[in-house]
């Protein structure tokens, strides 16, 4: 499979903080990757980096083989579209619809057109006067009918309703089916984009705590419920992600369990549930939290 | 794993990307074209009603006097400002747009130059022409001076239109190089910046003051005329266009 | 879609069930993968990889430039591999959670015969 980012040791400072913190990674083409993390986990600075839009402090990115800072070679095939992202004053939605195509070579107007239907978006409204939810419709859609080569979504859903939000999974979908691109989405809704992606990157106060196929992770956690002797003795020496409990009731989640395992769980009159990758993500996030806690 | 670059920049792509950027600008031209020569209008308007009321009111001599008077008027100044305003907006608030749609500093600098330049012929024409119609109609047929005034006058209308060039320029750029400011650093930058700014005017009036120089500050601007000052600022025009380049090599869209 | 187990393995079964019950006979087309992907709202990649599947189990077999088609005697080869699991998926919990109830094997024997009726 070719790379078409690749990140080595990458590190951004803001003043003492390390918003991105030694991070490396190699994200492959033609594939829907979730860039998932809490708010302030370095998500859309990391995204900054990979577009040239922020320089790193240390380490090094190739974008399409080359360092994409300045080289607009490489950034024509790039669209980043991010929540806060500023328009000029006036410029009305048909503006952007107009002059989007000069930097997009494989911009789809009959795309863009359909889109600002679904999407119900007045053409000739102020970029200025239109509702959060019009705004975030914009800039999905201009991430949408661009068709570039690599696509970046950082958060642009805030704002929509969860309508809107289920039309722009849907279209984008459709679009990657029929013609693929690699596509970043990042965001802190993880299980509403979980069907989506194809591989997971998490990470957390700027490391990557997570680099793995979406498939791998689904089913890669269980939770075991019963009474807490009986909870324990099943768990044994297992790793633990999380643990909870409420009188002589336990709650426990772990690693993933074979049928065996499962029968054997049945057996001891424990019940096992199923962890979403939101849960499996934020357990994970908090257990990070915890040993950086007690490392400090 | 192999990297593969599925890009390519065909010979033309370069000026093709610069003049994209300028036509980015462009691509609303109400406010940047039409609005200001509606203002200008209106202005030209509301003098024209001042010049011909006082000619009504007034005597022969009160108005040569007048018209001596006329001869200072501010007015056409407002335009050299709105471009300086213009620049500013253009550079905090397209800069941002354009990163957005994945344009290189350096293109985005560059075409924003290429814009800087089409208006300031294109308002040059403007007021080449105004300047014209009113030293041929003797200020309107009522000795009013708005565009022909004393601080621009140079024997020919070719001239007359460089002046103008030039001084469109250095507003349009000093503007951008400001924003630059703005957009490199922020609030904390802009302060820093006009605290120096300040200090240097200061600086440089109490050197003239204490030398006792303006005379020679006077006679400098008297004997260079409009036209010499003009090409003068050139090079502060130019200095004003490397900086603001520069400093938006690393600039980001903070939000 | 089940979130405790791979969304490939639930494609996978999906359409081993549909085999079964008949909705997709032998020798016809199976929806393409971006079908398949639009429909449950997953990822393509994801839902070529449940097809992948029965294509490497002999479920399914690929028609050059037309599509997926459901392989002869697919459906018998699905049912074989289910009553191989029938036993330990199904049989052996049902024997387990009767026992911890306290119900004979005599009363399960009827309750089974009771459903075979209905």
């Amino acid at each position: 499979m070719t790379a078409v980012v690749e990140v080595t040791g990458l590190t951004k400072t803001f003043g003492s903080l390390n918003a991105v913190d030694n991070v490396s990674f190699t994200v492959e083409q033609n594939k829907i990757y979730g860039l998932l993390g809490r708010n302030g986990a370095g998500k859309t600075t990391l995204m900054q980096l990979l577009t040239a839009q922020d320089f790193p402090t240390r380490g090094s990115i190739r974008v399409f083989g080359e360092n994409p800072v300045e080289t607009a070679k490489v950034l024509q095939n790039v669209c980043f579209i991010k929540e806060s992202q500023k328009y000029p004053d006036d410029f009305q939605v048909k503006h952007v619809l107009k002059s989007a195509p000069w930097f997009f070579r494989n911009w789809d107007a009959e795309y863009a057109e359909r889109l600002v239907h679904d999407f119900r978006l007045p053409a000739n409204r102020r970029i200025k006067k239109l509702s959060r939810g019009q705004l975030s419709s914009v800039g999905v859609i201009v991430g949408l009918a661009s068709r570039a080569p690599l696509t970046f979504f950082d958060e642009p859903y805030l704002g929509l309703d969860a309508v809107a939000r289920q039309i722009f999974y849907d279209r984008l979908l459709e679009d990657y089916a029929e013609h693929p691109r690699t596509v970043i989405l990042s965001t802190h809704l993880i299980d509403e984009v979980s069907n989506l992606l194809e591989h997971v990157l998490v990470i957390d106060e700027g490391r990557i705590l997570l680099d793995e196929d979406a498939e791998n992770v689904r089913g890669s956690a269980t939770t075991v419920v019963g009474a807490r002797t009986a909870v324990d003795t099943f768990v044994g020496r297992r790793e633990v992600l999380h643990r909870e409990g409420i009188g002589g009731l336990a709650s426990v989640t772990i690693g993933a369990l074979t049928p065996e395992e499962r029968r054997e769980a049945a057996a001891a009159g424990l019940e096992l549930s199923p962890v979403s990758l939101q849960q499996l993500i934020v357990r994970k996030t908090n257990t990070s939290n915890q040993e950086f806690e007690q490392s400090a | 794993m192999t990297t593969t670059t599925t890009t390519h920049t065909e010979p033309g792509g370069e000026l093709q990307r610069i003049l994209n950027v300028t036509r980015l600008h462009l691509t609303n031209k109400f406010p940047m074209m039409v609005l200001p020569l509606l203002i200008l209008g209106f202005i030209f308007l509301v003098n024209y009603l001042i010049w011909w009321l006082i000619r009504g009111v007034t005597d022969p001599q009160g108005a040569a006097d007048a018209t001596q008077g006329m001869q200072f008027s501010g007015a056409s100044s407002f335009i050299f400002i709105y471009m300086l305003v213009v620049a500013v907006q253009s550079v905090n608030l397209t800069f941002p747009f354009a990163l957005g749609y994945s344009v290189t500093r350096r293109d985005f600098y560059l075409g924003t130059s290429v814009m800087f330049v089409l208006l300031s012929g294109y308002y040059a024409v403007i007021m080449t022409v105004m300047a014209g119609l009113e030293r041929a109609t003797n200020g309107w047929g009522l000795g009013g001076g708005m565009f022909d005034v004393i601080y621009f006058r140079t024997d020919n209308l070719a001239l007359q239109f460089v002046l103008f060039l030039l001084t469109f320029l250095f507003f349009f750029f000093v503007g951008a190089a400001t924003a630059a400011v703005y957009v490199r650093w922020r609030a904390n930058g802009m302060y820093v910046f006009f605290a120096i700014l300040t200090l240097l005017v200061i600086g440089l009036v109490a050197l003239a003051t204490y030398t006792e120089s303006w005379p020679q500050v006077g006679a400098w601007f008297a004997t260079n005329g409009a036209l010499g000052v003009a090409l003068w600022s050139l090079t502060v025009t130019a200095l004003c266009a490397l900086t603001g380049f520069l400093l938006i090599r690393k600039a980001t869209p903070k939000n | 879609m089940d979130e405790s187990r791979p969304i490939f393995v639930q494609i996978a079964e999906q359409i081993e069930n549909d085999i079964i019950s008949g909705a997709l006979p032998e020798e016809t087309q199976v929806p393409s993968t971006n079908e398949f992907a639009a429909f449950y709202r997953i990822n393509p990649a994801t839902a070529g990889k449940g097809v992948n599947l029965l294509v490497d189990a002999g479920v399914l077999y690929k028609k050059r430039g037309i599509g997926m088609f459901v392989a002869e005697g697919a459906r018998a080869a699905i049912v074989a591999n289910r009553l191989g699991q029938f036993q330990s998926e199904y049989v052996r919990p049902l024997v387990a959670e009767a026992a911890k109830l306290g119900i004979t094997q005599a009363q399960l024997a009827d309750m089974i015969k009771r459903e075979g009726r209905q």
